[in-house]
């Protein structure tokens, strides 16, 4: 077995008297779609900048595909294809001047047909392509920001906030290439603060809060952990149980309503509630959201 | 030389390719019209009026340079010492001396140095242009003030000889690449390039009085030594010297440390 895409080990970084990063360690596995979440401020982006050998860390190492990003940083970085969170782009340049010129440093040369189809897909026509950047929204810019993180077709990318800026429209075709790209054997590795999209996309996720690693699960097991919400409406008054079952939380309970959070099988309750005249029956999947929100909240030290 | 940092060489001078065909055009004129000026005043004897001017203390204060200036050879070497021309050579040099930090305010240094591009490629690539610039532009004064002699001047004309043109010219590019090399420094370490541009104008500016008050005020002229422009001697040049090695060695030691000490801080630090 090949080694990870990304090997992070107890990796930490220190500015002055601020602590960015604190014993940082993950994996993440080659074909893998990572979503690495957490509020503004968290980490992330300072994680991700330690994997580029933009930010040299205080303790600790990471590596991709097994080369350390440190002393093997020239290596590492023909590998991958990186989305910074705010690209610095030059307001004079076209975006095929500024697509040329990122091809041109890359190791391999860029397939100018692989190029064109994501250019296509995201719909940034020729003529926008030779317009010099002041002239493109703040959409655009992202568009072409994923086209030059992209175009390099790498074994590895990493995208910080990628949907950030893009219409719904253009979110889905991004939705769309990142499945393609997993399918292709790619690996991503993505930041984001928008659950929805995490959780439509990434097969695992990692949380960090205040530069600690909180929560690193698959997006499968997470929900399992919170547990679905069950919504009983009954036609007439029933009495609530004396004992509920294992894995059932009350959250409201009234004599025609019974809001109930389920971890594990549902067979229990549906059981208890087949003796009840119910008159309307409500399972939820939990969102992303309403469980990370918890993970969010918490003080670093609960 | 690695394609990167041809590649990197190449995007850095088309982007700057309009400030220097300008400085070009602007410094190439005026070097030519200074041949021209100089004919003029030779025409109608104005160099010895011109001479007669200037108080006697301050002829004796200045020194044989002072007469050395007011020739046609002076007139036409003006533009290797004139004040604004050297800011602006300066001023040039600092400013693309500090493209590292330019782009690492702008983030566009991310998007380079996120492909297999080393930080030693990024200052390479900048003493290329650094180099590179300055050349063009001292040749072109140089062609510009030699052109002007070899169409327009009367054959009477006391023309100075090509090798004082070329040790004018190899003084000035030594001061403008240290303070290139400095702000190379400076710019390695800054996080924006307006503090990086900043740092560096206000050394220059406060070397060039240390310098300019250590050649009229004897308790300074000591510690004028720390200034670079200490050892920009064209006058001296103008009365006949030899161009001093030890002077353009030490501006081109400078400009060397200020290229190593950019080296280093870049590699080391936090983008």
């Amino acid at each position: 077995m090949g080694a990870p895409a990304i090997r992070i080990e107890q990796l930490g970084k220190r500015y002055r008297r601020v602590t960015a990063l604190r014993d940082v360690s993950l994996e993440v596995a080659s074909g893998e779609v990572f979503g690495f979440l957490g509020l503004n401020g968290a980490g992330k982006t300072t994680t991700i900048r330690i994997l580029l050998d933009l930010v040299r860390p205080t303790t600790g190492r990471a590596f991709i595909f097994g080369l350390d990003c440190q002393t093997q940083g020239l290596d590492v970085r023909a590998q991958l294809g990186y989305l910074p969170g705010e690209p610095g782009l030059y307001g004079d340049m076209t975006g095929e001047a500024t697509l040329d010129l990122l091809a041109g440093l890359a190791r391999f040369p860029v397939d100018p047909r692989w190029r064109r189809s994501l250019v296509d897909r995201l719909e940034l026509a020729a003529a926008d392509l030779k317009r010099p950047l002041r002239e493109y929204s703040t959409g655009m810019k992202r568009k072409l920001g994923i086209v030059q993180a992209c175009q390099s077709d790498a074994p590895l990318l990493v995208l910080d906030e990628p949907t950030e800026g893009l219409d719904p429209l253009m979110q889905d075709v991004f939705y769309a290439l990142v499945a393609e790209l997993r399918a292709r054997g790619r690996t991503v590795f993505m930041s984001s603060h928008v659950l929805p999209e995490v959780e439509r996309i990434c097969d695992r996720i990692g949380l960090v809060r205040s530069g600690e690693l909180v929560l690193v699960s698959t997006v499968a097991d997470l929900r399992s952990l919170a547990g679905r919400r069950v919504r009983a409406s009954f036609a007439e008054s029933v009495a609530p149980p004396t004992a509920w079952p294992d894995g059932c939380d009350v959250i409201a309970v009234s004599p025609t309503l019974w809001d109930l959070r389920v971890r594990g099988p549902l067979g229990p309750i549906v059981a208890r509630l087949a003796a009840l005249p119910v008159a309307d029956l409500d399972v939820q999947m939990p969102h992303l959201e309403e469980i990370l929100k918890t993970y969010y909240a918490d003080s670093p030290a609960a | 030389m690695t394609t990167p940092t041809l590649t990197l060489a190449a995007h850095s001078l088309r982007r700057i390719r309009p400030i220097v065909v300008g400085m070009a055009i602007v410094l190439g004129g005026f070097q030519f019209l200074l041949t021209q000026v100089a004919v003029f005043l030779m025409r109608n004897r104005a160099f010895g009026m011109l001479a007669s001017l200037v108080p006697d203390f301050i002829r004796s204060l200045a020194g044989p340079s002072m007469v050395a200036f007011m020739s046609f050879g002076g007139v036409v070497s003006l533009g290797y010492f004139h004040p604004i021309v050297l800011a602006s050579l300066v001023g040039l040099a600092i400013a693309v001396a500090t493209e590292p930090a330019a782009e690492a305010e702008t983030r566009f240094g991310d998007l380079l140095l996120a492909r297999p591009v080393a930080r030693h490629q990024v200052i390479t690539r900048t003493v290329i242009v650094l180099t590179a610039v300055v050349a063009a532009l001292l040749l072109v004064m140089t062609s510009a003030t030699w052109g002007g002699l070899a169409c327009c001047t009367p054959a009477t004309a006391a023309r100075p000889t090509f090798a004082l043109i070329r040790s004018l010219a190899v003084t000035l590019g030594a001061i403008v690449l240290c303070w290139g090399g400095i702000a190379l420094a400076v710019g390695a370490a800054a996080r924006r390039r307006a503090t990086a541009v900043g740092i560096t104008a206000v050394a220059a500016l406060a070397s060039y009085l240390l310098d300019y008050l250590g050649r009229v005020w004897d308790p300074a002229r000591f510690a004028s030594r720390l200034s670079p422009f200490h050892y920009f001697e064209p006058m001296a040049l103008l009365t006949g010297g030899a161009l001093s090695g030890s002077n353009v060695g030490v501006l081109l030691a400078v400009a060397a440390a200020g290229t190593a000490a950019g080296y280093a801080i870049f590699a080391r630090r936090d983008l």
